[in-house]
């Protein structure tokens, strides 16, 4: 009777707690004490015994169990709710008797919004939780804790304004609701990228752009005895009058006075600033440009590397724990389908198609993988000979656009060393002066032009042809993007590869020649900005081929699409948002722009001028011209493949660069490291007049007695990192056996239990009203 | 905003901040909205309970799949009718700010059609066949299919439903869920 007491008496105690909290709510999720439960289990049925689990009281279950963990987090070791941050207190008014001070009470409000209960109550048990019995804090923890409070409260303001301040927040919101996360994602990146370019264009304009224009350089005199001394080249280089005179063109060709601004190479002087700062005791300052010009890039590089790999890590980390993977598709895709943020009626029912066709897509894929076992050997030959076939006309095509810029950029540089020659003839022979465009004018800027039209003409029609080919190739549909990817990303950059190589074989024959007494147009007096007017031409005729193609060509399109009933025309018309594309597009601005930042400083802050106007061309593209793409593009994956994409677009854009920094003799008419051997030579001048103490060092980093320890520690560590993966991998699978026999022995034992159940309610039933069933078979039965 | 000012006292306010995931601002903001639902209705009354139908021409439900399950969870009578209350509620577990934990729970409740604290077959058929909306319908082997793949991923414990804590298990792994479960205000 005692003890039956002491249950009791347990029981109302809780009771009491729970009247406290005034929420009958938890009355109902918590069957308290044992004998509460031997009433349940007898009043319930056999059928509704599972629900009594306590894994079946799914949010009861997890409030008690967070709610234990908090209250003896010291001793418990449960590592779920020690690690995530987002401990989820359970209110329970018994709690609050261990609430010793006000920050613990205070933590406690805070925790309330967590839990799935109406206002009504959350407000109830804050009141309870602020009016119940505490210890105030006094002195120094007081002090902490007003600290605290303050700084979450500076916190939220923070995240406040930065919310406000974060670009584009609208437009993102509209974007979201027509086309999904996934698209949204896309507009992310491409923000991460003006982002970046906007970093790079700080560190321009402070280290290179000013100093330029806010300090005097010292001017030298040229000794006519050594007439092919720097000083004398460039001075002759800087003197020459430029050639052309039409604004326009200089502007959109980087050529006239725009050769000698600040946006190319050449004007960047090799001397050491000095500057006399007279308030400051007669201090003389120094900056050296030629050290500040090498310094920035590298930087940049930095910055870009880090910032790539950062954001890579995370989409890395996540693919990782998504890789036991593949696995949990079907879950994502039910779950994790719909984007709660749609808004209308159109996209929603565009969803609803896409998921519909995802759904078959993954039914399908789980038919072609049985009937890929089950193909006949012949049509499997068959399909690799039409992959092979395929593969080839795509190797044939790339070689031909090639073939096509190379010869475009031939043929243009001919065409302009020819009509510079005769322009001159005939300047000699009739002097008129073009003030207008003429005819041949326009002949000498489309010829200016043509490399790059034709990259950028060939990056517009090629994809298209790729893609149409990869239908008869009979891959799996997430392949298929991945394959039409690559080989357009190779298209762009063999593009590059060899417009790169012209430029550099143009500049070793004709490259490196002293102003003084030349008089051949057709020799580069200052290559470096010969290069970077190159990539500026690029940038400009790639931006200007979005423009046109958003608004001249895809709009009237989409306009034509709306407002025809005509079948042809509107497929004709239609276009959808196909990601991959532009991706690429904005991808390719970021190759060039890393490629030519050396040779045209100036090329970060077009960039980022370019990428803000280009937000809002492809916010046209996809909000006006384009309809939701029927393929699901999901926010995750696509973060991870934009970020690959771009680190390979880094890779192959720094190599070059790279290349011309270590190896390719500087021009001597211009530019910071005129006189060198290379610009790395300079480097390495520098470098020689630091303090013997940090050379030494940096010297002794290099040698393998460093090396050889450092590499072995590394592989140590990676060694150790990898066993425990290993091990935890194995403790992973053998806890997923364990659950499936838990859950298999619990079947059973309520199967027991429910037969149980019924054999007593059967004799209870028997001794009112005696029958013949017999109890023995029933529980065989039930148990089976 | 003087408007709402005017509706709430700082207390209220202080209440709403403490206990959802929007700042000051932010509940004021989601007033206007629930306010522009039903501007008769609200105008005299603050916490004037809308009924279901009026809830849902908030835009993001409207076109939502499972919008008379978002209001019943949320709606403290149950019945699908919300107060702004509620409302907020919602749209706090809905914001960005709100951890991924909170959301599973929210999430685990919306998809529990029949309210037995697990999803079942029937509840995954139903979530299935809404996702594809009204006018696409899938075959019945097909939709069995899917079940059957999506138990086989995420049923631990083999016992033909999905409890929360093997709901919470999935939500865990899935990235792309916490983008998907989100209204901005």
């Amino acid at each position: 009777m005692s003890g039956g007491n002491s249950k009791n008496k347990a029981k109302s105690k809780r009771h009491e707690g729970w009247e406290e909290a005034g929420g009958e709510f938890y009355q109902e999720l918590y069957p308290g004490g044992e004998q509460e439960l031997f009433d349940n289990l007898q009043r319930a049925d056999a059928a509704k015994l599972a629900t009594l689990l306590p894994s079946k009281q799914a949010r009861n279950t997890t409030t008690v169990k967070r709610a234990r963990s908090q209250t003896d987090r010291r001793q418990s070791t449960f590592a779920r709710t020690m690690q995530s941050r987002d401990i989820h207190l359970s209110m329970l008014p018994d709690l609050s008797e261990n609430l010793s001070n006000e920050e613990r009470s205070w933590e406690e409000i805070m925790q309330i919004k967590a839990l799935p209960v109406p206002m009504s109550q959350k407000i109830e048990l804050k009141a309870r939780l602020q009016n119940a019995t505490k210890l105030r804090l006094q002195g120094f923890e007081q002090l902490h804790w007003r600290q605290r409070k303050v700084w979450h409260r500076f916190r939220i303001g923070c995240t406040e304004t930065f919310s406000k301040l974060e670009l584009w927040q609208t437009p993102m919101r509209e974007i979201e609701g027509k086309f999904g996360t996934g698209v949204v994602s896309y507009f992310l990146f491409l923000r991460w990228l003006f982002l970046l370019n906007l970093t790079i264009s700080i560190l321009v304009i402070v280290f290179l752009i000013l100093p330029k224009t806010l300090l005097n350089e010292r001017v030298y005199e040229c000794d006519e005895t050594e007439a092919n001394s720097t000083v004398c080249c460039s001075i002759a280089y800087f003197e020459k009058n430029t050639t052309n005179s039409n604004i326009f063109l200089d502007v959109i060709q980087g050529t006239g006075w725009m050769e000698r601004t600040i946006l190319f190479y050449g004007v960047y002087t090799d001397q050491i600033y000095t500057y006399y700062v007279n308030s400051l005791y007669h201090t003389k300052l120094f900056y050296n440009m030629p050290m500040a010009y090498i310094l920035v890039p590298i930087s940049w590089t930095l910055l870009s590397l880090i910032a790539i790999v950062k954001t890579a890590a995370r989409g890395f980390k996540q693919k990782l724990i998504e890789s036991e993977g593949q696995f949990y598709k079907y879950c994502n895709l039910v779950f994790g389908g719909w984007d709660f943020c749609i808004h209308n009626d159109r996209s929603a029912r565009i969803k609803h198609q896409a998921l519909y066709n995802e759904i078959k897509g993954c039914i399908e894929e789980e038919r072609f993988k049985e009937e890929k076992q089950s193909r006949s050997r012949e049509s499997q030959i068959l399909m690799h000979l039409k992959r092979l076939f395929i593969n080839l006309i795509v190797f044939v095509i790339l070689i031909a656009s090639g073939f096509l810029i190379y010869v475009a950029f031939n043929f243009s540089t001919e065409r302009l060393n020819e009509s510079i020659g005769s322009n001159e003839n005939r300047t000699r022979t009739m002097p008129i002066v073009y003030s207008t465009m003429s005819f041949n004018q326009l002949e000498n800027v489309l010829m200016e032009f043509l490399p790059f039209i034709c990259i950028v003409v060939l990056n517009l029609i090629i994809p298209e042809i790729f893609s149409y080919m990869i239908r008869y190739e009979g891959y799996m549909p997430p392949h298929v993007i991945i394959i039409t990817l690559l080989r357009t990303v190779l298209l762009r950059l063999s593009s590059l590869g060899v417009l790169l190589s012209q430029i550099y074989l143009y500049i070793s024959t004709n490259g490196i020649v002293c102003a003084k007494h030349n008089t051949d147009t057709t020799k580069l007096e200052c290559w470096e900005t010969y290069v970077g007017q190159q990539f500026y031409k690029l940038i400009l005729t790639d931006f200007a081929v979005q423009f046109v193609t958003t608004f001249l060509i895809n709009l009237p399109r989409a306009f034509m699409a709306r407002h025809t009933r005509s079948r042809c025309l509107k497929i004709f018309g239609e276009q959808e948002f196909y990601l991959p594309k532009h991706v690429l597009d904005i991808v390719y601005v970021q190759t060039i722009i890393w490629m030519g930042s050396f040779f045209c400083p100036f090329l970060p802050i077009i960039g980022s001028m370019f990428y803000f106007m280009i937000f809002y061309i492809k916010k046209f593209t996809c909000l006006v011209n384009c309809t939701p793409s029927p393929v699901v593009y999901k926010a995750s994956k696509s973060k991870s493949l934009f970020m690959s994409v771009l680190l390979l677009g880094f890779v192959i854009s720094i190599l070059p660069v790279a290349y011309s920094v270590a190896e390719i003799l500087p021009s001597i008419n211009c530019g910071p490291y005129r006189g060198y051997a290379t610009v790395w030579e300079f480097v390495i001048q520098t470098f020689n007049n630091f303090p013997s103490v940090i050379r030494e060092v940096i010297f002794l980093l290099s040698t393998a007695t460093f090396a050889v320890p450092a590499f072995a520690v590394t592989l140590f560590f990676l060694y150790y990192y990898w066993a425990v993966a290993t091990a935890n991998r194995h403790m992973v699978a053998v806890l997923k056996n364990q659950l499936v026999l838990e859950g298999h022995d619990k079947q059973f034992l309520l199967n027991r239990l429910s037969a149980f159940i019924r054999q007593h309610q059967k004799r209870c039933d028997r001794r009112n009203r005696p029958s013949f069933a017999d109890d023995d078979s029933s529980i065989r039965q039930s148990s089976r | 905003m003087g408007q709402g000012k005017s509706q709430f006292t700082e207390e209220e306010l202080q209440d709403y901040e403490d206990l959802t995931y929007f700042t000051k601002k932010e509940v004021l903001y989601a007033h206007q909205k629930f306010k522009a639902l039903a501007p008769e209705k609200v105008g005299h009354n603050k916490n004037a309970k809308l009924p279901m139908a009026k809830v849902l021409t908030y835009p993001e439900l409207k076109v939502n799949p499972f919008k008379d399950r978002i209001c019943k969870v949320f709606s403290s009578s149950n019945d699908g009718d919300c107060t702004f209350e509620d409302f907020l509620d919602m749209m706090s577990v809905f914001s960005e700010m709100a951890p991924k934990a909170v959301k599973a729970e929210h999430a685990f409740r919306i998809f529990d059609f029949d309210g037995d604290d697990m999803i079942g077959v029937s509840d995954l058929r139903e979530v299935i066949q809404r996702l594809c909306g009204p006018e696409l319908k899938l075959t019945d082997s097909e939709i069995q299919q899917l079940v059957q793949n999506v138990l086989e991923e995420a049923d631990l414990d083999d016992d033909g439903a999905l409890s929360f804590a093997e709901f919470e298990h999935i939500i865990d792994k899935s990235s792309d869920f916490c983008h998907a479960f989100r209204i901005r205000l």
